[in-house]
């Protein structure tokens, strides 16, 4: 093997799959089977693009329908009004705002509280190791809807109801599980031997830490963030319970708004919800697609 | 070099291939006799990796042909070749034992239970390795991995085998035994075989012929012997062995290098007298310490290697390197003469005789 | 330096789940007492524990219609997403063309959309004003079924926002496998298809694993995708649970669903957790 494959083989990830196999029948005539696969494959990206992009673009399409008759495949009239409703109505304006108040705190506590944890994941093989990180997944398989009912009575011992706190904690929950695994299998993905290289040219443990561990872990703590950040702007049902009628988000806007509003508005709505997830999600699509998210979940 | 008479082990007639925008491979020209063991040697990223690849299949050639028994192969996949490469980190199905791993191909060929039985141990216990027939590659070392990975090969008796620089992650010694054991088995069983290599002494030990590539293309295709004694080119003279090389003119009375010593050469590949640049071996600096002749040097370095000794001398301002007995006594200035030297012009051996010299 | 993580899922999870369980058999005492205090139709014991509320929740045969569709939407959601992420995997570890880049970010678009939105996008899509019932009109199949607000439904979204994940996972346990062992496959006379069965699926057992478990669990405790697509009855335990909560006011009827929600999703982690074992215990033998 030369070093090129090599390297295509180290990189593992989506995008990084630069050196495919060889297919030794691409340079030969297209025989029928070939044919025949061809046109499947064909089919098949149809098919798929349609099942993945088809709702969302049916639904945008929506935002700016006036009248759209069944069985018509667009609008026969085009119209912004349903903007215009939607940025009048107050109450969406104020949930907007609090969904990007939350979504940080979240984000920020959650990595506060877990990453020196996965940091001692990675590096220390204490016992009970691989049993606490197997038991942050019990978080994930207990369904929400019955945590939050019991945690209810919690909160209500701790007056955590309706506060601020409450809705962040809630928050925080859902977010435990990516903030510590996705950065565990970050920091373990270091050599060792890089920091006792630091080390070893003076470095004392601390700067070791930010200046050759925390950069090479960044992508996947970058990673973690983002998920981070989007599980606790989508969050709603928790926060609906704890935190009504003092803080409404955009996601728990979105039930009632499904239920209340024309179809056209909850299309708008969707829109401008999607926008952060877009944004952010590009921001870190490089690494996941690179392999970070898949990682997490191989437990060593 | 291309006589389509003879019985062809393998043939590449004229293979090019390019890849990423540059030429890789071209015009590429060899023809490898049945049973016999071709070394493809060259440095790193001359292209060896490349060509043994088009030959297994799993790179298409953009130009030229490749045969085996006479049959056009290039357009048959990998499955459908009559080759088997060893790979060069051996690519040993780690889910597999050794005996899954050797079977896997017979397997495929649904060959009897029994059949498959027979031929996998015949084939470890040719590599010595019956008794790891249960064990998982993870568990076997370097050096065993490697004969399993050979095994592999040899146990669907194929045409041609391959072999892609199989004992680099091999310490020294282990490098040593593994190829004479290579070389061994190959012989027993006749196959023809392509190992490609960058280490000349690996190719020189092993081959019948060695093919010395540099830039995609041969330099030249000769047996060890010739190679080292008759280097077609500067690139190959270079490459294989040590050289001491220097430019200036042949006459009457001798070589006169460049900083002007006249230095008298015994054997010479060519007589004409003229510019030159000519090689000479380290082995074939003749030293002496009374004056018989001989241009004057004086003694820089003197570096033991164990069963011989290197001297560095300078010899009116060049440099010169010569291999002499371990035991010659230390001395300051001493008189050399060339027994032996090979004249270059333009980078191509320019010789007179009807040396049995290769391609390019 | 574990402890801060720790203690958060120890005191918001793990308290409170301790609390559910008690509550489940009766002990309506301590975190419990606010919860209780309203709530109808409760089975309350004073000293050791009943099953009565486990007895009458099982009995009751729409939860039991829902637990089927929970089952029956969890097992189908699971097949097709690691099918799906085996193909699209496999494409994209063999061939590197446009298409297979397109197929690429294709497959990880939901990553992108919140689940609210996903779930409304999907209804809308299906629904009986939909694009499939259109497409299906101007092809003159007009007797196409309606899927919105059914468990067909469900199933779809479900699919939809699983796939990236199991994408991702398939495609990084595919990539890990060096090109020469599938080359040396090759060689060995396996064709692609061989190579697959041969190769790459024993070398992917554990992606395999994690992909279907955490589909698994995720669908079983999932609420949002089968409240907004699904029909009212029989749907999902998630849905059901929020109901018997908040609807009929029955918050241990609701805990109790939940109890047996967590059972199978704890059976199914029992799969992972064993797949992971397995594989790092062999790993270390290896190394
Ligand atoms: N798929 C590819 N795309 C672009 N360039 C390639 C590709 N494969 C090989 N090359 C280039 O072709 C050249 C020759 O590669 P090859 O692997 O044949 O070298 P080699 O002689 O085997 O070297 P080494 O001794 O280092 O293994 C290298 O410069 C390499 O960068
Ligand atoms: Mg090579």
């Amino acid at each position: 093997m030369s070093a090129i494959e090599q390297q295509g083989v180290a990189l593992g990830g989506l995008e990084q799959a630069e050196l495919p196999v060889a297919r030794p029948t691409r340079r030969r005539m297209p025989t029928p089977r070939a044919a025949v696969l061809r046109g499947l494959g064909f089919v098949f990206v149809v098919a798929l693009l349609v099942f993945m992009v088809g709702p969302l673009v049916w639904l945008a399409v929506r935002a700016f329908s006036g009248i759209w008759q069944y069985p018509r495949f667009w609008p026969s009239h085009w119209t912004l009004q349903w903007w215009r409703t939607v940025f009048d109505d107050k109450s969406l304006g104020r949930s907007m705002k609090l969904s990007f108040e939350f979504a940080p705190v979240v984000t920020v506590a959650s990595a506060a509280i877990c990453l020196p944890a996965a940091y001692a994941f990675s590096r220390f093989n204490f016992p009970g190791r691989r049993v606490l990180l197997v038991s942050l997944f019990a978080t994930n398989a207990f369904p929400k809807i019955g945590l939050y009912i019991s945690m209810a009575g919690v909160f209500y011992s701790l007056n955590l109801m309706g506060t601020f706190l409450g809705v962040v904690i809630v928050q925080l929950i859902g977010t435990i599980v990516f903030m510590t695994w996705i950065p565990t299998a970050a920091f373990s993905a270091i050599p060792r031997s890089l920091e006792e290289a630091a080390r070893d040219v003076g470095a004392g443990p601390l700067r070791v830490f930010f200046r050759v561990t925390f950069p090479l872990a960044a992508p996947g703590i970058f990673v973690a963030m983002i998920l981070s950040f989007l599980a606790a702007f989508d969050e709603a049902q928790g926060t609906f319970l704890v935190g009504i009628p003092n803080y409404i988000t955009m996601p728990t806007e979105m039930y009632t708004l499904v239920l209340n509003y024309p179809e056209q508005a909850a299309a708008v709505f969707s829109i401008l919800l999607a926008i952060p997830s877009v944004v952010l999600m590009s921001l870190a699509r490089k690494h996941v697609m690179g392999g970070k998210l898949a990682e997490g979940f191989q437990i060593r | 070099m291309t006589d389509a008479q003879t019985p062809a082990g393998l043939l590449i007639d004229r293979v090019s291939k390019d890849l990423g925008g540059r030429t890789i491979v071209s015009d590429m020209q060899l023809e490898v006799h049945a049973g016999e063991l071709t070394c493809l040697l060259g440095p790193s990223g001359c292209g060896k990796t490349t060509t043994l690849r088009m030959i297994g299949g799993f790179l298409q050639p953009d130009a030229g042909a490749i045969l085996i028994d006479g049959s056009d192969i290039s357009r048959l996949p990998p499955e459908k070749r009559p080759t088997a490469m060893v790979f060069q980190n051996y690519a040993l199905w780690p889910h597999m034992t050794v005996f899954k791993n050797v079977s896997f191909g017979l397997r495929l060929r649904k060959l009897p239970k029994a059949e498959i039985r027979e031929r996998v141990e015949n084939v470890l216990e040719l590599v010595g390795l019956t008794h790891h027939i249960h064990s998982y590659p993870a568990r076997i070392s370097g050096g065993e991995q490697q004969r399993v990975a050979l095994a592999r090969a040899l146990v669907l008796e194929p045409k041609v085998l391959l072999l892609d620089e199989p004992l680099s992650n091999l310490d020294a010694k282990l490098r040593v035994r593994v190829r004479e054991d290579i070389r061994e088995i190959q012989q027993r069983i006749g196959i023809t075989t392509i190992f490609v290599t960058h280490d000349q002494d690996e190719a020189l030990s092993l081959s019948d012929r060695i093919a010395v590539m540099s830039g995609g293309r041969v330099e030249q295709y000769a047996d060890p012997r010739t190679l080292y004694r008759h280097p077609a080119t500067h690139f190959v003279a270079s490459f294989v062995g040590a050289m001491n090389f220097y430019t200036g003119t042949l006459g009457g009375d001798g070589f006169r290098l460049a900083g002007g010593a006249q230095v008298p050469v015994d054997s010479l590949s060519s007589r004409t007298p003229g510019e030159y640049e000519i090689g000479v071996r380290p082995e074939d600096v003749t030293v002496s310490s009374n004056g018989d002749g001989g241009a004057e040097a004086s003694v820089v370095r003197e570096i033991q290697r164990g069963h011989y000794k290197e001297l560095v001398l300078d010899v009116g301002g060049d440099e010169m390197r010569a291999f002499v007995a371990p035991d010659l006594p230390a001395v300051d200035r001493l008189r050399v003469r060339f027994s032996r030297g090979v004249l270059y012009r333009d980078g191509v051996l320019q010789e007179q005789s009807e040396s049995p010299v290769a391609v390019r | 330096m574990v402890l801060p993580p720790v203690a958060v899922v120890a005191v918001f999870i793990g308290f409170p789940v301790g609390a559910a369980i008690a509550y489940t058999l009766g002990r309506a005492g301590g975190p419990n007492s606010t919860v209780a205090l309203l709530a109808q139709r409760q089975h309350i014991v004073h000293h050791g524990v009943t099953t009565a509320a486990y007895r009458e929740v099982l009995g009751n045969p729409h939860v039991r219609a829902d637990l089927w569709a929970t089952v029956w939407v969890t097992l189908v959601t699971i097949v097709v997403v690691v099918l799906l992420s085996w193909a699209i995997g496999l494409y994209l570890r063999l061939s590197d063309t446009r298409i297979s880049r397109i197929v690429s970010a294709l497959s990880v678009i939901p990553l992108f959309i919140p689940v609210v939105i996903a779930s409304y996008a999907i209804l809308t899509f299906y629904a009986s004003q939909g694009f499939i019932k259109t497409l299906a009109y101007h092809l003159g199949w007009h007797s196409f079924p309606t899927l919105g607000y059914t468990l067909t439904a469900v199933a779809i979204g479900e699919i939809w926002v699983n796939v990236p994940f199991g994408v991702l996972m398939m495609s990084s346990g595919l990539n890990s496998v060096p090109n020469a062992l599938i080359e040396a496959a090759r060689d060995s006379g396996a064709s692609l298809p061989r190579t697959v069965r041969s190769v790459l699926l024993p070398m992917n057992v554990i992606p395999t694993v994690i992909v279907a478990t955490f589909t698994g669990i995720y669908v079983l405790g999932s609420f949002t995708v089968p409240y907004l697509t699904g029909p009212s009855a029989p749907n999902l335990m998630g849905v059901s649970m929020a109901n018997f909560f908040s609807a009929f006011n029955q918050p241990q009827q609701a805990e109790v669903m939940a109890m047996i929600v967590f059972v199978l999703a704890v059976g199914i982690g029992t799969i992972y957790v064993w797949a992971n074992v397995r594989a790092s215990k062999r790993a270390s033998i290896t190394s």
